[in-house]
C-alpha cells in the first residue's frame, strides 16, 4: 500500500497567513515565509497554499521593517515562498483559467488547486489538465451538510448555484481529468471537533484519484481517527499546525506509533 | 488638500487597521482583538486551571527547578512567578535579559524578586559596547533600536531551559492574541520558534546582524542569541506555555495583588507617551523612542494599546480612549535625546532614518518632511 501523506494547508488572506473558522472568521497569524521555512525544516510531505482573499492577488503586507520585506505581485510572492522550498507546493485561490495556472507553475508551484472554475467553467479545467497533466491539478471542493445531513457543494460566490449534490458533482469533476481531490468540510473548518469520516469514505469509494481529507483537526487523535476510519490518501489540516512547537513531526510520530503507514 | 490613505478604526476599541499587529474586522466593524476578548466570558476558567494542573503534573521533580520563567521584574513577571509557586506548586528558575535600559524603579522591582520569592535567578547582561552597536544597527535596519531586547527576551529563557534540561517554560500573555486576536483562547497556543522569529524578531535572527560595515559585530559576540535547535528541543521535550490560555488575564487584579503581597512598585513619574504608569519599567524606550517609531511606522502608539486594553476591560469608554490617543500618540518623547547620546548620533540622523520606515498605507507627505494621516477623531 502506498504511504499516506499528512499535509499542512496554509490559508492566505491579503498576504498574511490566516487562522480560519467555519470559512467565516479569520485571524491573521503572520508572514507565510517563516511558517513555510519551518515546514521545510520539518520535511513535510507537501504544502498547499490557498489564497482566500476577497480581492485576488493582494500580497502587500506593508511591512518594510521585516527581513523579507513584502511581496506585491503574485510572482514575487511565490518566489519568496518557493526559493528555499524543497517540498511539493500546491497553490490555489483565484485561478480562473490557463494563464493563471501558467503564472503559478512557471514561478515555482508544482501543482495548482482549482475550485470555483470546476463549477463555473469546467471546459477550462479540462483544458488545464490537458496542458499540464492531471498530476498538476488538484480539485478543491468544499461542502456543507444540509438539514438532512446530506453533503452539498459550498461555493463562496453569493451568485453560485446552491444545493448541488456533492457526490454527483465529484463524479462530474473526475471526468475533467483532475489528479486529486481536496475535500474540505465547511462546518468543521476550525471547529476542532474531528473529521467527517463518513462523507470522506463515501468520496474515497467513488473516486478514481487520491482523496485529501480536510476540516476538523483539533487534536492529534483526530488524525488517527480519520486514518483508521477512511482510506483517504492524505490528511490535511490548517490551524492546528500553528499551535505548538514541532507540531508536524510530533503528529507524524503519533500517527506512526498508532501503526499508521505514513511517509 | 492631499488625499490621505484610508484607515479604519475598530468600532469598539481604538485600534487602527494600520496596526503592527495584523487585524481583521467583522461585518460590524469590530476588530479581531475585541472578538477574541469577548470569548473570555464564555470560557470555563476553572476547567482551564484543572487542565493546567494536569498538564504540569509530569514535570514535577524531587530536586532542582521545575519551570523556567523569563522575568523583567514587571507586573506580569511577579504574577507569573506568584502563580507558578502558589497556584501550581512549582519551583521556578527566573531568567532575565538585561538590555541596559531599566528604569531605577524597574531594576528595584527586579532585585526584589529574590527577596520575596524563594527561587534562584539568572540575570544575563551583554557588554554595553555590543548593545550600543546592536541598538544602532537594528534602528537603521528595521527602525527599532530594541530588537536586541525582543531577541534576548525571546531566546534566553528557552536557551537556559534547554541547557538546564528543564522542559517547561511559563510565559505570561500571548500579546498578539490579547491585543489583536491572533489566536483563539481555544487554541491553547504554545511558544513556537516561528512566532519568535516572525512576530517577535521581524524575521531577523542573530546571523543577520553580523554583516554590517558600519556597526561591525563579530558572530562570536552573539552566541547568547542562538536558539536551541530542534534536536535539543525534542530531546529535552521543551515547551513554553502561555498563562493567559489557562487563567483569565486581568491586569488590574493581578497588579493589585502583587503590590499588596510583594510590594511591587509602579513608576512614580508620568510617561510622555502613555497615561499608564505600570508598564515597561524594564525598558525606557518601550514607552518612549521605540514606541515613537511605532507612531512613525504605523501611525499609533502605546496610548492606543493601553486605551484599547482598558476599553475592553470596561475601565474606560471609547470616547475617553480617543482622548488618550489624541493626547499621547504623536508625542516625540525626550528619551530620544537620551538614546542619541547613548549611541553617539544626532536627531537629524534619527529623523532621516525614521522617515524611511513610514508606512505609505498610513502616511502622506504634503510637503517634504510634513507627514499627515487620518485620525480617529476626524
Amino acid at each position: 500500500m502506498l504511504r499516506r501523506r499528512l499535509i499542512p494547508v496554509l490559508y492566505l488572506l491579503n498576504g498574511f497567513m490566516a487562522r480560519s473558522q467555519l470559512f467565516k472568521n479569520h485571524q491573521l497569524l503572520g508572514h507565510p515565509k517563516y511558517h513555510v521555512d519551518r515546514l521545510v525544516e520539518w520535511d513535510v510531505d507537501e504544502v498547499i497554499i490557498l489564497d482566500i482573499s476577497k480581492e485576488f492577488e493582494t500580497f502587500n503586507t506593508n511591512r518594510n521593517d521585516y527581513r523579507e520585506g513584502t511581496a506585491t505581485e503574485l510572482e514575487d510572492f511565490i518566489k519568496l515562498i518557493s526559493t528555499e522550498c524543497r517540498i511539493p507546493l500546491t497553490i490555489g485561490g483565484g485561478i480562473r483559467g490557463l494563464t493563471d495556472v501558467c503564472r503559478r507553475i512557471q514561478n515555482g508551484a508544482d501543482k495548482v488547486s482549482v475550485n470555483t472554475i470546476l463549477f463555473s467553467n469546467p471546459e477550462e479545467v479540462e483544458e488545464i489538465t490537458k496542458v499540464y497533466g492531471s498530476q498538476s491539478v488538484v480539485a478543491s471542493i468544499d461542502y456543507i451538510l444540509d438539514g438532512e445531513n446530506f453533503p452539498r457543494v459550498y461555493l463562496r460566490s453569493p451568485n453560485a448555484l446552491k444545493n448541488l449534490n456533492l457526490f454527483e458533482e465529484i463524479k462530474r469533476i473526475l471526468d475533467l481529468g483532475v489528479g486529486e481531490l481536496l475535500i474540505n468540510a465547511v462546518d468543521r473548518d476550525g471547529a476542532a471537533n474531528g473529521y467527517d469520516c463518513e462523507t470522506i469514505q463515501k468520496i474515497v469509494d467513488l473516486s478514481s484519484v487520491p482523496v485529501i481529507a480536510c476540516g476538523g483537526a483539533g487534536h492529534r487523535s483526530h488524525f488517527v481517527d480519520v486514518a483508521q476510519k477512511t482510506d483517504a490518501s492524505a490528511i490535511a489540516a490548517g490551524n492546528i499546525f500553528h499551535f505548538t512547537e514541532n507540531s508536524y513531526p510530533n503528529f507524524k510520530d503519533y500517527l506512526k506509533s498508532h501503526g499508521e503507514n505514513f511517509r | 488638500m492631499i488625499s490621505l490613505p484610508e484607515i479604519k478604526w475598530c468600532k469598539k476599541c481604538v485600534y487602527p487597521s494600520s496596526s503592527a499587529i495584523p487585524l481583521t474586522f467583522n461585518e460590524d466593524g469590530v476588530c479581531s482583538g475585541c472578538q477574541v476578548h469577548e470569548e473570555k466570558d464564555k470560557i470555563d476558567w476553572n476547567q482551564r486551571f484543572e487542565w493546567l494542573l494536569e498538564l504540569v503534573e509530569p514535570y514535577r521533580r524531587s530536586s532542582g527547578p521545575e519551570i523556567v520563567i523569563g522575568v523583567s521584574g514587571g507586573k506580569d513577571s511577579y504574577w507569573q512567578t506568584h502563580f507558578a509557586i502558589e497556584k501550581l506548586g512549582l519551583r521556578p528558575l527566573l531568567v532575565t535579559y538585561n538590555g541596559n535600559n531599566f528604569y531605577d524603579v524597574g531594576w528595584k522591582n527586579l532585585m526584589r524578586m529574590r527577596q520575596v520569592f524563594n527561587c534562584e535567578h539568572y540575570i544575563f547582561q551583554p557588554s554595553i559596547d555590543l548593545l550600543i552597536r546592536l541598538n544602532r544597527l537594528a534602528f537603521r535596519r528595521m527602525g527599532d533600536m530594541n530588537w536586541h531586547g525582543h531577541a534576548g527576551i525571546a531566546t534566553l529563557p528557552m536557551k537556559v531551559a534547554a541547557e538546564q534540561n528543564i522542559p517547561l517554560v511559563l510565559w505570561g500573555e500571548h500579546g498578539f492574541t490579547e491585543l489583536g486576536g491572533m489566536h483563539s483562547h481555544n487554541d491553547l497556543v504554545e511558544w513556537t520558534k516561528r512566532h519568535r522569529l516572525d512576530q517577535l524578531q521581524r524575521g531577523y535572527d542573530w546571523f543577520d546582524m553580523t554583516n554590517d560595515s558600519e556597526d561591525k559585530i563579530d558572530p562570536k559576540e552573539l552566541w547568547w542569541l542562538h536558539y536551541p535547535n530542534d534536536e535539543l528541543i525534542k530531546e529535552v521535550g521543551l515547551r513554553g506555555l502561555y498563562l493567559d490560555m489557562y487563567s483569565r488575564w486581568d491586569v488590574r487584579k493581578q497588579t493589585a495583588l502583587i503590590k499588596d503581597r510583594y510590594g511591587w512598585e509602579e513608576a512614580n513619574f508620568a510617561f510622555e507617551r502613555t497615561y499608564r504608569t505600570t508598564s515597561n519599567l524594564d525598558d525606557r524606550y518601550e514607552n518612549g523612542a521605540h514606541d515613537y517609531l511605532k507612531w512613525i511606522k504605523f501611525g499609533y502608539g502605546r496610548a492606543t494599546d493601553h486605551a484599547t486594553k482598558d476599553i475592553r476591560e470596561g475601565l474606560m469608554t471609547r470616547t475617553e480612549g480617543i482622548e488618550m490617543v489624541r493626547k499621547y500618540d504623536h508625542v516625540k518623547s525626550s528619551d530620544i535625546g537620551y538614546w542619541l547620546s547613548y549611541v553617539g548620533k544626532t536627531e537629524q540622523w534619527f529623523d532621516q532614518i525614521a522617515d524611511t520606515f513610514r508606512n505609505l498605507n498610513t502616511w502622506s507627505q504634503e510637503k517634504p518632511g510634513e507627514w499627515r494621516k487620518m485620525n480617529i477623531w476626524d
